[in-house]
């Protein structure tokens, strides 16, 4: 069986800084891994490629059998609608829209809205007294949940999680990790930037980046 | 719009206030020729009909004893029956006129028969002083210009009497006119007085007769045709200066209110496209969240021209109801009448507003250039 994501000599150059440089690595579905590396080692850049927000210089990135580098911008587009879930570091919800609305605009985004299955995603991350409230009434943790909410709703063959417990107290970390948890155990294939190496230890393998290059792939137990 | 609340009120502000004033614009638009049409039937009498080859340098209803010509007569009966039997006009008033130069006390007067029941009809500007005649078969009482009065002492309720060769009549002034013209210095008397003031072969005879039609000038100029084709041998024609004054007038409102609503649009335009450039500014950081999210810009246009639609439509809604005081408003000052609400301006001015606020969204173009992953590193 395809691995669901497999990068051949991936390199990515913004002028002159070399970001990536010849990465290799392959996830079959259903993991869970974790990136890890000192700033500025890549790893925003491999996901942010794998996610379609960014071209690489050369090499292959195929998620799902489609070559991110090969898509053009519509193309792109329409492969982060369907394919990819994002949960960002720092959340990125529209600040204007509920909670609800947040969920229902990636629906919008990729076919027709559906109040209903927006309310049950939200209602599985446990906010379901919270879903007409703006992101600003909503506390950190909970608007993480609510970016993961979105994230799912449209059942994405990949979740991109960048830094997701990197905003939030402790208390809510363990919320978005349980979270994350339930979401692997349930099949979902998770990408996960992390710095901090006890996060790393709860995903199936862990990935380091050192300037660009990967420094190793061990396999890892959870 | 809940995003950018400031914005979007300082949008919709310029959006109510263009549709206000281009609803009361478009709302005198077309209400103007009533407006127009009416202002001119106050001017009078629009429709003459006389003998061809009486006309004079002035008419007759406009000389003084030393300008009155000879006039060419006609026989009153088959003009008033055709009149009579006209359809297809709104006769506010018709008179025939009879003009004698005869003399008071001496002094030579122009004496002026006519209905004198349509007197006011045909002049709703002349003012009186004492009370209209109301009987074109009262040949006891008469109007006097004010110069008459002046001239003669006289004032409502004297006696005067009137000479012509060897026939002469003692009338009772009822009310003396400020015409504000010619008819200052005449007498007018019901027409059959003047017919005997007049020789003999007077009788049943007129000069001409003057018609007030309410109508636009196109609907006039239809009905002096029809007239002039059921009165062959007889001259019936417009009374040009009023028409042509008229007409022009109209023309030159209608283009006055055309470039205005045109300037109007395009500074509402200007307005929400400065708003919707600071707003494509702002929302950069949403837009670029959207589009990893795996918006198309067409969709993410789509929602943000939903909101300049929605923007445009409420604004001109509201302006339009506003547009319906300011449009009552300048019809009392400019015109001193009412102007009707026309519902028609309602879409129309919406149907605009929307087009404008559209047009204005043109900086959400830039929108397509945002790169989400660059938005999303905080660049």
């Amino acid at each position: 069986m395809a691995p669901l994501v497999e990068v051949e000599n991936l390199r990515k150059e913004f002028g002159n800084v070399r970001a990536l440089d010849g990465v290799s690595l392959r996830v079959e579905a259903g993991e869970w891994i974790a990136i890890m590396g000192p700033s500025g080692s890549g790893k925003t850049t491999l996901i942010n490629i794998l996610g379609g927000l960014d071209t690489p210089t050369s090499g292959s990135a195929i998620v799902d059998g489609t070559d991110v580098a090969r898509l053009d911008e519509a193309g792109l587009t329409r492969f982060r609608a369907e394919k990819i879930g994002f949960v960002f570091q720092q959340f990125y919800l529209v600040p204007y829209l509920t909670a609800l609305e947040n969920v229902m605009l990636a629906q919008y985004f990729h076919s027709t809205t559906d109040e209903r299955e927006a309310r049950a995603e939200l209602e599985r991350v446990g906010l379901t007294d919270r879903i007409d409230h703006l992101p600003g009434e909503l506390s950190g943790g909970e608007q993480q949940r609510v970016a993961v909410a979105r994230a799912l709703i449209n059942q994405p063959k990949l979740i991109l999680a960048d830094e997701p417990t990197g905003n939030l107290d402790e208390a809510n970390e363990q919320i978005v990790l349980r979270l994350l948890g339930e979401l692997h155990s349930e099949g979902h294939t998770i990408l996960m930037v992390t710095h901090a190496p006890e996060i790393g230890q709860l995903a199936d393998r862990r990935i380091d980046l050192a300037h660009g290059r990967l420094a190793r792939s061990p396999a890892a137990s959870r | 719009m809940r995003g950018s609340r400031g914005r979007m009120a300082v949008a919709l502000i310029a959006v109510i206030s263009g549709a206000t004033v281009i609803s009361a614009l478009l709302g005198l638009e077309f209400d103007i020729e009533r407006q127009l049409t009416q202002q001119f039937r106050l001017l009078g009498a629009n429709v003459v009909i006389s003998q061809p080859g009486s006309a004079h340098a002035l008419p007759s209803w406009q000389a003084s004893a030393e300008t009155l010509g000879s006039p060419v007569l006609m026989d009153q009966a088959p003009v008033l029956a055709q009149i009579e039997r006209m359809p297809g006009a709104d006769v506010v008033a018709a008179a025939p006129f009879l003009y004698v130069v005869a003399h008071a006390e001496d002094t030579p007067v122009v004496v002026a028969g006519t209905w004198l029941d349509q007197t006011r009809g045909l002049n709703p500007t002349w003012k009186i002083t004492g009370h209209w005649v109301r009987s074109r078969d009262d040949e006891a009482d008469c109007l006097i210009g004010r110069r008459v009065a002046r001239q003669f002492s006289l004032a409502p309720g004297s006696s005067l009497e009137i000479d012509s060769l060897d026939r002469s009549a003692e009338v009772r002034v009822a009310g003396v006119i400020d015409a504000g013209g010619t008819e200052d210095s005449q007498i007018l008397v019901n027409l059959p007085v003047a017919q005997k003031l007049a020789k003999t072969s007077a009788a049943g005879q007129i000069e001409l007769v003057l018609m007030s039609i309410r109508g636009t000038s196109t609907a006039i100029g239809r009905y002096t045709e029809q007239l002039a084709a059921a009165l062959p041998g007889y001259s019936v024609r417009p009374i040009q200066v009023v028409s042509q004054a008229e007409g022009n007038l109209l023309d030159r409102t209608r283009l006055l209110i055309a470039l205005m609503v045109v300037l109007i649009l395009v500074l509402t335009a200007l307005c929400v496209l400065a708003t919707m450039a600071a707003l494509a500014m702002e929302r950069r950081k949403d837009v670029g969240l959207m589009k990893a999210l795996g918006g198309s810009i067409s969709r993410i246009v789509a929602l943000f021209l939903a909101e300049v639609g929605t923007l445009g439509a409420v604004g001109g809604l509201i302006g339009s109801i506003g547009g319906i005081g300011l449009a009552r408003w300048m019809g009392l000052r400019v015109f001193n009448a009412s102007i009707h609400a026309r519902w028609d301006v309602f879409p129309l001015t919406i149907a605009l507003m929307v087009g404008v606020a559209l047009a204005g969204a043109l900086p959400l173009r830039l929108l397509g250039k945002v790169k989400p992953a660059v938005i999303l590193r905080g660049e």
